[in-house]
């Protein structure tokens, strides 16, 4: 849509209520915070904005095919996406929150595993011993195998997780795990630890624009508005 | 000479000396093969879900596909085939075919090694000189004598095998070579944090898991990590002599000089080169054959002898094979079972005349 500009942000959490603070202005409030049944919302001022609220990952496949102008979302997720969808998104501005680190995690009473080498000894041994890979349960399995690679493991097996990925190890799902994690808590209360060396990327909130957006020159302007603070 | 008759030429050779034909699956249960082969693989494979949500793949490798095939007739014995098909695999560069035609040849299950080398290379040289393809060169190897010089160098245990493993991954292994080179393995704070934790799980049910490992299994390798530090000095040593080795290559009449020189020079038990060599015979070749220690990385199920052949005229790898004993094993046979083999391309053999 050629006059609309279209801008996604998120529909839970901490995550949403800092988008609309990164959006709104002094002079510029939101008609709606976007209730239970309620995804849109727009600014008084700005008759040609419209917010849509969305899941976070929404906002990246839709910034991909052009329906959002802009968007906010992680740069967790953002880097997870296919190659061919990051493509099509630019990366604006880095925002201060949302801040998380994807991170591999073990079990705490794996005492001689302190490091990917660690891992990776251990990950042989599996293969070896009991014939079987190391299973790793993630809610990102792209960056995991390009993080894994990259330290020389390859013997283990990707087990897709859709949530509550700390308690996998723990009902024999899976022996170890890579997650998003902000402060280590939850981790922790898990029973979990954090490797030394297993930091795969350290993540927060960005805001983002659909590159299909950037014929419009109206589309330019009002991206400047919400920069500019 | 169109490829049909080229690969016709070539499969007469193999059946001259007496390989028999086999047809190994096209599609292979995708499953089997990553959890024998990791994620690694995986990226490489053409995959796709049958109706029952069964994971299946294209074929990726014909030697593999022939080892399946070998495992599933339960013969046990020895096997002596040759193949003409394609293989399959996703490739980065837009250059290189999804499609590989292939004419391969494999020994699996002789104890004959030397023998069966020997009789792997000069069938596949027979069958280039029908293709009347002159100016190949030849590069040959052996990634055993790796493992033996490995295996004569004082290190822990640990960093023995990690460097064995990652042999195949030259970009991760010179990154292990550095750190070989730098920093020590064990942290001192953590350390004493992590010994009294150790105590503790002494006390307790050994048997017991976490995660799929028994206690007594993390503590066995907790306590051997400790009492198996690395010297800096070592460290450092061990990553020059691996260097250097890394470095070997001349043509196939002076590989026992310079092997000499190098195992006299780092005062290395020469026995070790003894039972290598399996290529002495290939002395007397009239081809142009280049020895090379650092060759036959990119494939990690060789063992034993690798080797390459390139037409010079379009710069191409027209063949290539070696030995892969320890493939069966992980591909779920309970033994490591002999397998030699090797295979033509058949794609890159066309642009070589």
């Amino acid at each position: 849509m050629k006059n609309i500009i279209i801008i996604g942000i998120p529909s839970k959490g901490r995550l949403k209520e800092n988008s609309i603070n990164f959006l709104e202005k002094d002079n510029l409030k939101l008609t709606s915070k976007g209730g239970d049944r309620n995804y849109f919302a727009s600014f008084s001022s700005l008759p040609n904005v419209q917010i849509v609220y969305l899941h976070a990952r929404e906002i990246i496949e839709r910034l991909g095919d052009g329906t959002l102008d802009f968007g906010i979302s992680g740069l967790d997720l953002l880097e997870e996406s296919p190659k061919n969808l990051q493509k099509k998104i630019e990366k604006l501005k880095k925002l201060d929150f949302g801040v998380a680190d994807l991170v591999v995690a073990v079990p705490d009473d794996w005492i001689d595993v302190q490091t990917v080498a660690d891992l990776e000894e251990v990950s042989f041994y599996f293969r070896d011993k009991k014939n079987q890979r190391l299973r790793v349960a993630t809610k990102y399995p792209n960056l995991t195998n390009k993080f894994f690679s990259t330290k020389g493991i390859t013997q283990y097996k990707l087990i897709s997780s859709l949530g509550a990925t700390e308690v996998y190890p723990f009902t024999g799902s899976s022996e170890i795990i890579t997650d998003i994690t902000s402060t280590g808590d939850t981790l922790k209360a898990n029973n979990l630890r954090i490797l030394k060396d297993g930091s795969i990327l350290k993540s927060s909130a960005y805001f983002l624009r659909s590159k299909k957006s950037r014929k419009y020159s109206n589309k330019n302007k009002i991206i400047k508005l919400f920069l500019n603070n | 000479m169109k490829s049909k008759n080229y690969s016709e030429n070539i499969i007469k050779v193999f059946k001259k000396y007496g390989f028999a034909l086999s047809e190994p699956d096209v599609l292979l249960d995708s499953n089997y093969i990553i959890q024998r082969s990791g994620e690694n693989f995986k990226k490489l494979m053409l995959t796709f879900e049958n109706d029952s949500g069964k994971k299946m793949c294209l074929r990726p490798d014909l030697t593999i596909a022939a080892c399946v095939k070998y495992l599933e007739e339960k013969a046990n014995k020895k096997s002596k085939i040759y193949y003409s098909g394609q293989a399959y695999r996703r490739s980065n560069s837009r250059k290189e075919s999804i499609i590989n035609n292939q004419a391969g040849i494999e020994i699996i299950g002789s104890k004959k090694k030397k023998q069966d080398d020997k009789e792997i290379i000069s069938t596949i040289l027979k069958s280039i000189e029908k293709t009347k393809i002159k100016n190949i060169s030849v590069y040959i190897g052996d990634v055993s004598l790796f493992k033996q010089l490995i295996e004569s160098l004082k290190m822990p245990e640990r960093w023995r095998l990690r460097l064995i493993r990652h042999f195949w991954r030259p970009g991760y292994f010179e990154d292990l070579l550095n750190r070989l080179e730098t920093n020590s393995d064990i942290n001192p704070v953590a350390f004493d944090f992590d010994k009294k934790k150790f105590l503790e799980m002494k006390k307790i049910n050994q048997k017991h898991e976490i995660a799929g490992r028994s206690i007594s299994e993390i503590l066995n390798r907790f306590d051997k990590k400790i009492r198996d530090p690395r010297s800096f000095v070592d460290g450092k040593n061990i990553a020059k002599i691996i260097r250097e080795f890394l470095k070997i290559s001349c043509p196939i009449y002076q590989m026992e000089e310079k092997l000499n020189n190098f195992f006299n020079k780092h005062n290395i038990k020469k026995k070790l080169i003894k039972n290598t060599l399996p290529i002495k015979s290939l002395l007397r070749s009239d081809y142009k054959i280049i020895f090379s220690t650092n060759f036959g990385r990119d494939i990690e199920y060789y063992t034993g002898l690798v080797f390459e052949i390139w037409a010079l005229k379009n710069k191409q790898e027209i063949a290539r094979g070696g030995r892969y004993d320890s493939l069966l094993k992980s591909l779920g046979s309970s033994q490591n079972i002999p397998a030699v083999g090797a295979a033509i391309n058949l794609n890159n053999l066309h642009t070589a005349k």
